[in-house]
């Protein structure tokens, strides 16, 4: 055991295990679409249960700007970086995904009260980069690389954006974008010098809101890619097709020495893995589909619109939330290729299964989910992105999203939300808000990757 | 040339506004509180409904045809071609967001790239 030497991070997804339990969450809050003429915000949560001010929101960071809409988010440093004394898991880096600015919040000084660093401009970004919508953040060694889903003017295919650990633009980090169609999200596994990209639209396509009838006008992706990590050139797409609309989040197991990983198809409401066969090539296989629901009056039905997937940090657990249909679902995927459902809980969402929990009206339905490092605790918020939750969950203008826990039986597999935690976003000092992506201060499931 | 431009959803509070500027810059330089996102077009978040008047919104490429049918304007990039009146901010998006399982759109209410026009249907 290194532990005594180090970096930020931990030596090993085993390690990390066994860290100390999450005592604050940070997560966005957005006033972006709700006709409130507010900053978006960053959020600290209390998540200490011997605390007296357990399950609510200790402090509030409040963006320069109005209109911003934050929606990822990810750390200045991680365990790819746990070799090097001189690192620190100190800074937020929080994207506008509208604005294009970068946000830059120091956690490290006071965790319980973070404050705003430095901002880098959208403006300065389109100048120098002609890239726009920043999404998803990895920290690469020293290198930190965020997914940008547009051209300056908001045309598909974006690219990769390049800053420095010291937080300036560096440039471009991709030397080609090949066929690429579409960007979203992104994971890599260096062992294997692999990088995996999935595809969601052009922001033009998708911020103004979801026209459900572009797709088939392929204004939405369906294809995987698979790039070489040092070249930074794509290598390789598979093209998922009617099982694999609008491939969102992008997930490699935490194991560094393994070649599997999962990616959820979200209008298709599938889990799609993939792995490298004995023969060194590249393989898919759909190992989830969730049945369209069909709804009373509504004549088409409704998908489950699997906004968001993860792993525990022991790759045994596969959780995905259905946003529209209301329910997240545990997998347990000890053997990759047969993923066997183990547990399922419903909040919100337009089936009306769960209208309200723990005394709240859940306006929305579980979208963002993040895990604790033991696999145990479950946070998850309830907004997905401020144009689409005014399509489909109208009243979560004047509602607000809220923000639940899940405990989740690590041993043999099933979750219960926990009836104590809640932090009701419809009652913030300003009106209103809708909560999104969360972090860890030490890490979570989506923050680390492993060299 | 100035235009006149109404705000409906503040009392008919009126100004007069150069017909070369798009809209946004123009109300915000007299301090009407706007919500915008892209600047370009592109991202919805600044749409109002227009009452009355026309503008030239070409460069705009948020809107479908239904929304455009509907009277929004995307003010980043609208001019103003007449004297206008607006319903402004997210009080005037009633009609801009839809549930696509309720209510489908027909082909020529897509966007103007895909959309099929009207005449050419069968």
């Amino acid at each position: 055991m290194d532990s005594v030497c180090c970096g930020p991070g931990y030596a090993s997804p085993a390690d990390a295990m066994m860290a100390p339990s999450e005592k604050l969450l940070y997560t966005i809050a957005i006033y972006t679409g709700t006709g409130i003429q507010k900053p978006d915000y960053l959020c600290t949560i209390d998540a200490d249960p011997e605390s007296s001010s357990y399950s609510s929101v200790i402090s509030r960071l409040e963006m320069p700007g109005i209109g911003d809409e934050l929606h990822h988010m990810g750390w200045n440093a991680c365990s790819s970086c746990h070799g090097d004394v001189n690192k620190e898991r100190k800074y937020l880096i929080v994207p506008g995904v509208r604005s294009s600015n970068l946000h830059i919040i120091d956690c490290g000084t006071d965790p319980r009260k973070p404050s705003l660093f430095k901002v880098i401009e959208g403006s300065e970004i389109k100048a120098k980069t002609n890239l726009s919508a920043p999404h998803t953040i990895h920290c690469l060694g020293s290198d930190i690389i965020i997914s940008m889903l547009g051209d300056a003017v908001g045309n598909a295919p974006g690219g990769y954006l390049h800053i420095s650990e010291s937080f300036e633009i560096v440039g471009r980090w991709e030397n080609s974008m090949g066929d690429i169609k579409f960007s979203y999200d992104f994971w890599y596994q260096p062992r294997h010098n692999i990088m995996v990209s999935s595809e969601w639209a052009a922001p033009n396509t998708f911020m103004p809101g979801f026209d459900l009838e572009e797709v088939g006008h392929l204004k939405y992706g369906r294809e995987l890619h698979f790039w070489d990590l040092e070249k930074k050139a794509p290598i390789q797409s598979m093209y998922l097709g009617e099982d694999g609309l609008v491939p969102l989040e992008v997930r490699f197991h935490h194991n560094p020495d393994s070649t599997h990983g999962f990616v959820g198809a979200a209008l298709s409401a599938n889990i799609i893995h993939w792995w490298k066969d004995l023969a060194g090539e590249w393989q898919w296989e759909k190992i989830i589909d969730v049945e369209n629901e069909p709804h009373p009056e509504w004549p088409i039905p409704v998908p489950g619109v699997i906004s968001v997937i993860l792993l525990s940090m022991d790759d045994k657990y596969l959780y995905f939330c259905n946003w529209l249909h209301g329910d997240i679902r545990q997998y347990d995927i000890s053997d990759p290729h047969n993923a066997r459902l183990t547990g399922q809980v419903w909040m919100g969402g337009l089936l009306n299964k769960a209208p309200e929990v723990n005394g709240v009206k859940v306006t929305g339905g579980p979208q963002m989910i993040q895990l604790s490092l033991d696999g145990k605790r479950l946070f998850v918020t309830t907004s997905l992105f401020s144009t689409w939750d005014n399509q489909f969950y109208p009243e979560i203008r004047t509602n607000g999203g809220c923000m639940l826990m899940v405990n989740c039986d690590t041993e043999n597999g099933g979750m219960e939300i926990d009836p104590n935690f809640i932090v009701d976003f419809g009652k913030e000092p300003n009106g209103p808000s809708r909560c999104h992506e969360t972090r860890y201060p030490g890490g979570d499931c989506t923050s680390d990757i492993w060299l | 040339m100035m235009r006149k431009i109404t705000i409906k959803n503040r009392d008919n509070i009126t100004y007069e506004v150069d017909h070369r500027k798009p809209l946004l810059d123009s109300l915000k330089a007299k301090g009407v509180d706007l919500p915008y996102g892209c600047k370009y077009g592109g991202c919805i978040t600044c749409a109002a409904k227009l009452i009355n008047g026309r503008v030239n919104q070409t460069a705009q490429v948020a809107l479908n045809n239904r929304q455009l049918n509907n009277g929004y304007v995307i003010l980043c990039v609208a001019r103003p071609v007449t004297d206008c009146t607006f319903e402004i901010g997210v009080e005037s998006h009633d009609m801009l967001y839809r549930n696509p399982f309720i209510d489908p759109l027909e082909d020529h209410e897509l966007k103007a790239d895909i959309a099929t026009p009207l005449e050419n249907r069968k």
